[in-house]
């Protein structure tokens, strides 16, 4: 079992080859701008002529719509059944035994349903369209500390060599009789055998991976050169300040509607 | 600069070697988890073990990264989160520096702690930006605490606060069994081995007036509890 451990699926469209700031910039946008907008239709509106338009102009349609399908859509939707149940408010509109919907509950959880909907959305365009190196590589261009990206890069390597090892831990485990699916407590006993060697195996190997990247100038304080050039056109600096206005403009707007 | 040489003692090459490792075990230990269908998280597991061993700003590194990764690879819905994660690590590196990491009651009173911390941090990014509700197990005890007629903010703490506990407790006594089972010529050369070195000797009389004190915490967050109820 060799999982991806990653959204990115290479294409060739407009938001691929955009910056990964930009594409950045772009997600903290929709996100803040949904939540500061002072308008109740803001959410539905940014989904509509944000999100979607968004997908198509960077093809990565059937991807999105299959993550939409197995992560964002049940999260939301659970979180709007949950709300519309249970938030108290003022106006019934009916009642079944204990579940009581109001006019309050449902708009509000319309609101939050689709401020989720449209934060997980925005980050799942971002994750498709953005490959994580190409991001880590410009954010270290621009001054992240190289031991950031170090982390990042080699975390999203090292997770599935130890799903993998979990697996075989698993199995061997089963095979010598470890129950790992009956009672509680037995289950609750299975954690250690199965935790136990995962764990110690994969810090036994800290120290070597340590003198290794010791011994390739990981400390050293020298600039360092990239082998990639991450294109940052002139599109993308007036995209980036564009985007940048309106969310102060939406965070301001909230603050002078709520002071009048 | 004292405080930036604090810091900075939390990260040599074997803090940065490490992170990548916790916050991989976080992410694997917690999928165990899943499969074993215990009714806790253990996703901080890694975090704790970089806290405890590396110091408090290197653990709440990598709670933070740990969140991003996770958001990165697996549910882009957990990247509001990380500042919950930031503190566990954080918390943990201070109760470690405190010397509450060095027997297992001790251990019991960070994860107490942690918990406490990650009730409190958690309560604000669940009200404001989820609307109270979230889409997890423990949001029922909040709609019932809601239907009672309580604030949105005093139903989402009562039901972290009496969540929180039981999944942090565990999760910091794993960390600990963990480093225990390590050799110490390897945890010298992490930047703060003397964390968890193991207490022996008279400790009863210390463990006595922890648990008195424990008890005491007990009571107190419970009179609290009870008075924002009311």
């Amino acid at each position: 079992m060799h999982e991806r451990l990653s959204f990115y699926v290479k294409r060739d469209s407009p938001l691929h080859s955009l910056n990964p700031l930009t594409k950045l910039t772009l997600v903290l946008g929709l996100v803040l701008i949904s939540f500061a907008s002072p308008w109740y239709w803001t959410p539905q509106f940014l989904v509509l002529f944000g999100i979607i338009p968004l997908i198509f102009i960077g093809k990565v349609q059937r991807e999105y719509f299959g993550a939409m399908l197995r992560l964002i859509l049940p999260a939301s939707g659970i979180l709007f059944l949950m709300q519309v149940f249970f938030l108290p408010g003022e106006h019934e509109i009916f009642r079944i035994w204990v579940i009581t919907v109001t006019q309050e509950s449902l708009t509000n959880a319309v609101t939050n349903a689709t401020r989720i909907f449209l934060m997980v959305s925005s980050f799942t365009l971002f994750l498709l369209t953005t490959h994580p190196s190409e991001l880590m590589s410009d954010l270290t261009r621009r001054g992240l500390p190289g031991q950031f990206a170090y982390v990042i890069i080699s975390t999203l390597q090292i997770i599935p060599q130890m799903q993998s090892k979990a697996q075989t831990i698993i199995a061997a485990q089963r095979s010598r009789g470890l129950d790992t699916q009956s009672s509680f407590g037995k289950r609750v006993g299975a954690l250690v055998p199965l935790v136990g060697p995962l764990v110690l195996g994969s810090l036994v190997e800290v120290e070597e991976r340590a003198i290794a990247i010791e011994a390739r100038g990981f400390t050293s304080t020298r600039k360092k050169t990239s082998l990639y050039e991450i294109p940052d056109s002139s599109l993308d600096k007036v995209l980036r300040w564009g985007l940048i206005l309106l969310i102060v403009v939406s965070i301001a707007s909230r603050f002078f509607l709520a002071g009048s | 600069m004292k405080f930036i040489d604090s810091i900075k003692k939390d990260f040599n090459t074997m803090t940065w070697v490490l992170i990548p490792v916790a916050i991989a075990i976080n992410v694997v230990v917690g999928q165990i988890v899943l499969v074993l269908k215990l009714p806790v998280y253990l996703d901080s597991i890694g975090t704790m073990l970089v806290g405890a061993l590396c110091g408090p700003w290197a653990g709440a590194l990598t709670g933070a990264l740990s969140n991003v990764i996770w958001g990165l690879a697996i549910d882009p819905g957990a990247f509001p989160w990380w500042p919950v994660a930031f503190f566990i690590g954080l918390v943990t590196g201070f109760c470690a520096k405190g010397g509450l990491f060095k027997n297992w009651w001790k251990v019991v009173i960070t994860g107490f702690l942690v918990a406490l911390t990650a009730a409190i941090v958690s309560t604000p990014i669940g009200v404001y930006l989820f609307g109270g509700i979230t889409a997890s197990g423990s949001s029922f005890i909040t709609a019932y605490l809601l239907q009672t007629g309580q604030g949105v903010v005093q139903a989402v703490f009562s039901t972290n606060f009496l969540v929180e506990p039981v999944d942090k407790i565990s999760t910091a006594l794993l960390a600990f069994a963990i480093i225990q089972g390590l050799s110490r010529r390897f945890l010298a050369r992490f930047p703060r081995p003397e964390n968890v070195e193991i207490e022996t000797g008279a400790t009863r009389t210390q463990m006595f007036i922890a648990i008195g004190i424990v008890i005491l915490l007990v009571l107190f967050a419970a009179f609290v509890l009870v008075n924002i109820l009311s």
